[in-house]
């Protein structure tokens, strides 16, 4: 394993993101090879912290971009700030300003407002951009999309363009809500994240819920684990996990106990049909985790 | 002469433009800028390292879900065929000509199938062209959708995502200038006024973005439906970029909500995982108690006038046709439009004798058939916006 690799791993490690070696090979490679990475997986494992442990961990800035359906070039690279544009205009009046000038100040960094793509082409240091549910947003951004992924520069008719100088690191997340074009695919390298295994979940329960007593935290991550093997409707992520071993910490609790899950399901499972379905099959999901019934 | 496509290559970089080959006829999408970017990884990543090799070579070329999770067993087939390809030249060498060549005429010819296997596939694309532009292949757009065979069956299935791609009009993002005054535009304000000085004469407008249809999808798959359900799930799901949201619900004797599951696997997986939760009955389907389900726990959030209703049921309801009327009611009231598509309407002669038919027949705004392709393209412009409430 080479050395920038485990570096690599180390360096999420130490920022609270327990990584398996395929994320921390795509982050090197993506990096390495100045390309976008894809990251796709269910809701709920990570996939958006990559960015942010990313960011924390090449001590730089992290620029978020949110996707939604509607959203547009102007919410993504710049917009003007026609509001005070129109005051000042208003200022002005009566003023003997030439029409030239009065264009020239109007149009200028002042009345500039930058979005996340203009501001991550701008900064002084490669800034992580991460594009949030791009899934979200219509295809015709993501066409737009390519074209800026492609070329880092942003045309401002008023002002000419803009080149980064430092080129961001990019993470795109996506939660399947729609099947995203095979342009963008190939533009990017693809990253697919699973729910973590027994292990890497427990790893990470006790990596951001210090106090935990380990016999808990064991049976919350075995009990995790059992309940997205059943078919629910949305299967609780790493995030219900982390969640609920909080909740259930700063309780005190040391173990899992029938009446506790019974309380506390709302934290894991967000669906009601799924807590019914759940409640129905409890002392089934105990025996597999081996929870001792006290009654 | 064609060439076995799994040779011996003497340096990493042609295996690995090699390997790239042979993942191009599993059906990875893979073009020379994917090649060019795993040349230049070999740079900083050690070969010596199996593990390390194949997750490097995974995350460049496997681009999505299903292709991760393939990568691997093709990853391992070919360096075994490779070394298989490596000893046998080694034996070639020892055997001498002879078995050489009877050695290349097996590779010749399995090279042969597969490539006529890939001229093939290339030919039903062509057939495939020719059906989308609606010219040719008449039979196969008219003939009933149970009557087909396999191959059929998934040459149709590409056909209907063919059309529906086809059909959908784009549209533009950016705001339709207006003179009905609806929304401040202030980007063109601000231009219009800066042209004639700097005080501001008129403020211009623009109209609101049309808001998008959403659809819900009530499929029957009791087993005289299940076949047509998959079909009209599938083509819609082919507009699903039209719409604000499309939800999927099934039933046979209960509601179930399948969206989730629609969205999240590929389609035919998708399908594997609906018919395993969900049981099947061949009679008696409840179609008035699964609509006031419906009604009851989601109609509250799905209905509004942008929703399109579409049920696909044939119309045995062994339920009471009170409730099923109730039921047909209300959704009648809460959607924008309401259609009932019946797979039997296509068959000549045929007339709604069937109890649960009759009784939601008064309030459709549409009843139509979807037996085949034919009839699956008559019903496209009624998935559309901008018509009236049409009157059966």
């Amino acid at each position: 394993m080479p050395k920038e690799l485990s570096a690599i791993e180390g360096m999420l490690n130490e920022q609270g993101y327990i990584a398996n070696r395929s994320i921390a090979m795509s982050i090197f490679l993506a990096m390495r090879l100045g390309k976008p990475l894809l990251v796709e997986g269910p809701a709920g494992v990570g996939k958006t912290e990559i960015a942010k442990v990313m960011a924390k961990a090449l001590d730089t800035r992290l620029i978020r971009l949110q996707c939604y359906e509607g959203l547009d070039a102007t919410h993504a690279l710049y917009e003007w700030n026609y509001q005070h544009q129109l005051l000042y205009l208003k200022m002005e009046e009566g003023k003997a300003t030439t029409s030239t000038a009065l264009q020239e100040n109007i149009f200028s960094d002042t009345f500039l407002l930058k979005r996340p793509i203009l501001e991550a082409i701008t900064q002084d240091k490669s800034p992580v951009l991460l594009i949030d549910e791009i899934d979200r947003a219509d295809e015709e951004f993501e066409s737009f999309l390519l074209e800026v992924l492609s070329d880092w520069q942003v045309t401002i008719p008023e002002i000419g363009t803009i080149t980064s100088k430092h080129k961001p690191y990019v993470i795109i997340t996506g939660n399947r809500v729609r099947e995203l074009s095979e342009a963008l695919r190939r533009r990017c390298l693809y990253l697919w994240v699973e729910y973590p295994d027994f292990d890497k979940e427990l790893a990470i329960v006790q990596g951001k819920v210090p106090g935990i007593d380990p016999q808990l935290s064991i049976q919350i991550c075995k009990f995790m684990q059992e309940l997205r093997q059943m078919k629910l409707e949305k299967a609780p992520g790493v995030a219900e996990t982390i969640d609920w071993a909080a909740a259930l910490a700063s309780l005190h609790f040391t173990h899992l106990d029938k009446e506790i899950v019974e309380d506390t399901l709302g934290v894991v499972l967000k669906d009601w049909q799924d807590i019914r379905h759940v409640q129905d099959s409890l002392s089934e999901l105990f025996d597999k985790v081996g929870v001792t019934k006290r009654f | 002469m064609s060439q076995p496509l799994i040779q011996r290559q003497l340096s990493m970089s042609a295996n690995i433009v090699q390997f790239c080959r042979y993942l191009r006829t599993k059906d990875f999408r893979i073009g020379p800028e994917e090649e060019a970017d795993a040349l230049r990884s070999l740079a900083f990543i050690p070969i010596g390292d199996q593990e390390t090799f194949r997750l490097a070579l995974k995350s460049l070329l496997a681009r999505s879900r299903m292709q991760q999770e393939q990568f691997d067993a093709h990853f391992d087939r070919y360096w075994k065929e490779l070394e298989k390809a490596v000893n046998a030249k080694k034996e070639d060498k020892a055997d001498g000509s002879a078995k050489r060549s009877a050695n290349k005429k097996s590779k010749q010819e399995s090279f042969q199938a597969l490539k006529s296997w890939l001229y093939g596939k290339g030919k039903e694309d062509e057939e495939e062209g020719a059906i989308a532009s609606y010219s040719a292949k008449e039979v196969l757009t008219k003939k009933d959708f149970s009557a087909m065979t396999d191959d059929e069956l998934r040459l149709v299935m590409r056909l209907l995502q063919q059309i529906a791609r086809s059909i959908i009009r784009k549209k533009s993002r950016l705001p339709k200038p207006s003179k009905l005054k609806k929304q401040l535009d202030l980007k063109r304000t601000m231009r219009y006024n800066l042209r004639r000085g700097s005080s501001i004469q008129r403020f211009l407008f623009s109209e609101k973005k049309d808001k998008k249809l959403k659809l819900v999808l009530l499929c029957d798959v009791s087993k005289s439906m299940d076949l047509y359900s998959r079909f009209l799930i599938h083509f819609i799901y082919a507009f699903q970029n039209a719409y604000d949201r499309i939800d999927t619900f099934v039933f046979s004797t209960a509601l179930h909500q399948v969206s989730d599951i629609l969205r999240e696997y590929e389609f035919t997986r998708a399908f594997e995982i609906i018919s395993e939760r969900i049981p099947h009955w061949s009679g008696g389907t409840k179609i008035g108690q699964c609509l006031t389900d419906f009604i009851a726990d989601h109609a509250h959030g799905l209905l509004d006038k942008n929703t399109i209703v579409i049920i696909l049921s044939d119309g045995w309801d062994t339920g009471e046709p009170a409730i099923l009327a109730t039921a047909m009611q209300q959704l009648q009231k809460a959607a924008g439009r309401l259609i009932w598509l019946n797979p039997l309407a296509g068959s000549p002669g045929y007339q709604a004798e069937v109890t649960g038919m009759k009784t939601a027949l008064p309030f459709l705004d549409v009843f139509a058939s979807a037996h085949n392709v034919e009839s699956l393209q008559k019903i496209v412009p009624l998935l559309r916006k901008g018509r009236s409430r049409l009157s059966r």
